[in-house]
């Protein structure tokens, strides 16, 4: 029983939401209708709405192949960060001398910006020959500190005596992070795969500067070619942003319950 | 339960979810999308041109642009059979331009065609309508 009435909260949420969808809904007008942004007074509904725009995206640039090179080094940063975060994130819920060491660099580390790391990252990734590569665009991205946290969180909140039956059943410690871990860290899981998607999806500087051939490039790359490109291009600019965000949001719509649940996961005890 | 009933029901788990089945949907309508480009992607353009009366006009020269990455540029030009209609076979554009025009009758506007791929065979709803001569 709530001692107020929610619905004024659920209101003012509404109103909230409304605002925030409102530069979503504009960008998509404008992908189908092509009219100038500076216009006054701005049309609230699509006038003549059409999707040559998109068209002209498909073929204006080699939107297919980008679009291929993204899902790759994101498919690839996905699945590392996955499997490297969990082995990570359990090691540090484990006992170690320097534990607490390993966690304030860890968290320090966090503090230094990419580009500040940006020249060495360049250049052990040319010692290991994988410039202008698929495994060159996803490596610095395979691993992320925030992500090995949320799981951290998330191991942290199954009881100890569960890995203590499973290690007295002889279970080795890779096995109970698959076995036992994993399958309860479905939250967790779904907010490393939606987070290193989006950074990997939307990441501009690293592909632009360890990518030398136009095949190699992804869609951020590919949207500053095709603005280099092109004049007047306010309707196919757009469509091009929809093209490039339509996977993100889709993958968020799809895993936002369990991305939210990892999110809180181990914010609350007991 | 039987043990078989639990292995069709982890299948069925494992298949019938959201995350199979939203890129499964997807990847079925690129599939069928594609098919339907394939057989549909000869270049070829049909359509009529008629005089201000609405009279098929024959041996009427129809002139096809397309677009080269910012202009338009002359692909090819055709003539008007009996019947004022005519066929151009080897468009490779999705973004055209068409007019029409006959010395004795004069010229249509040039019409923008929006296509949704590359060399799509199309006929035209509305013919190019001559006018304009002295």
């Amino acid at each position: 029983m709530h001692r107020y009435p929610r619905w004024p909260i659920h209101l003012i949420l509404v109103g909230v939401s409304f605002v925030m969808l409102v530069p979503f809904y504009w960008v998509l007008k404008t992908s189908v209708t092509g009219e100038n942004i500076f216009a006054y007074p701005p049309s609230v509904l699509p006038r003549a709405p059409h999707p040559f725009y998109y068209v002209d995206v498909w073929y204006y640039i080699p939107f297919a192949r980008y679009f291929l090179n993204s899902v790759v080094v994101s498919t690839v940063a996905v699945i590392a960060n996955v499997a490297l975060n969990a082995m990570a994130g359990y090691a540090l819920t484990r006992s170690f001398p320097a534990k607490r060491f390993v966690l304030l660099l860890f968290l320090s580390c966090m503090m230094v910006p990419f580009q500040a790391t940006i020249i060495p990252a360049y250049l052990i990734t040319g010692k290991l020959g994988l410039l202008d590569s698929y495994w060159g665009l996803a490596l610095p991205q395979c691993s992320t500190i925030v992500c090995i946290f949320v799981f951290k969180a998330s191991f942290d909140a199954v009881p100890r005596s569960l890995i203590d039956a499973a290690r007295i059943d002889g279970l080795a410690e890779w096995r109970i992070i698959w076995k036992i871990m994993m399958p309860l860290a479905k939250g967790a899981i779904a907010t490393n795969v939606i987070l290193a998607f989006i950074w990997s999806w939307n990441n501009f500087l690293w592909p632009l500067i360890v990518t030398r051939s136009a095949d190699m490039q992804t869609l951020p790359l590919g949207l500053a070619r095709f603005l280099s490109y092109q004049e007047d291009t306010t309707g196919a600019l757009y469509a091009f942003c929809i093209m490039v965000l339509a996977p993100g949001i889709l993958l968020f719509l799809l895993a936002q319950k369990e991305f939210i649940r990892g999110l809180t996961s181990g914010a609350t005890k007991g | 339960m039987s043990a078989d009933d639990v292995e069709v029901s982890r299948w069925r788990h494992l298949l019938i979810n959201r995350f199979v089945l939203v890129p499964a949907a997807i990847a079925l309508a690129v599939v069928v999308w594609n098919i339907y480009v394939s057989t549909h992607n000869h270049g070829v353009i049909t359509g009529i041109v008629v005089d201000p009366a609405g009279r098929s006009v024959p041996g009427a020269t129809v002139v096809l642009w397309v677009l080269n990455f910012t202009t338009y540029v002359e692909k090819t030009r055709v003539t008007t059979d009996s019947a004022g209609r005519f066929v151009i076979t080897d468009n490779d554009s999705h973004n055209i331009r068409l007019a029409a025009e006959k010395p004795d009758i004069g010229r249509s506007p040039r019409i923008p065609v929006r296509l949704y791929f590359r060399a799509q065979d199309i006929e035209l709803r509305e013919p190019l309508v001559l006018s304009g001569a002295s």
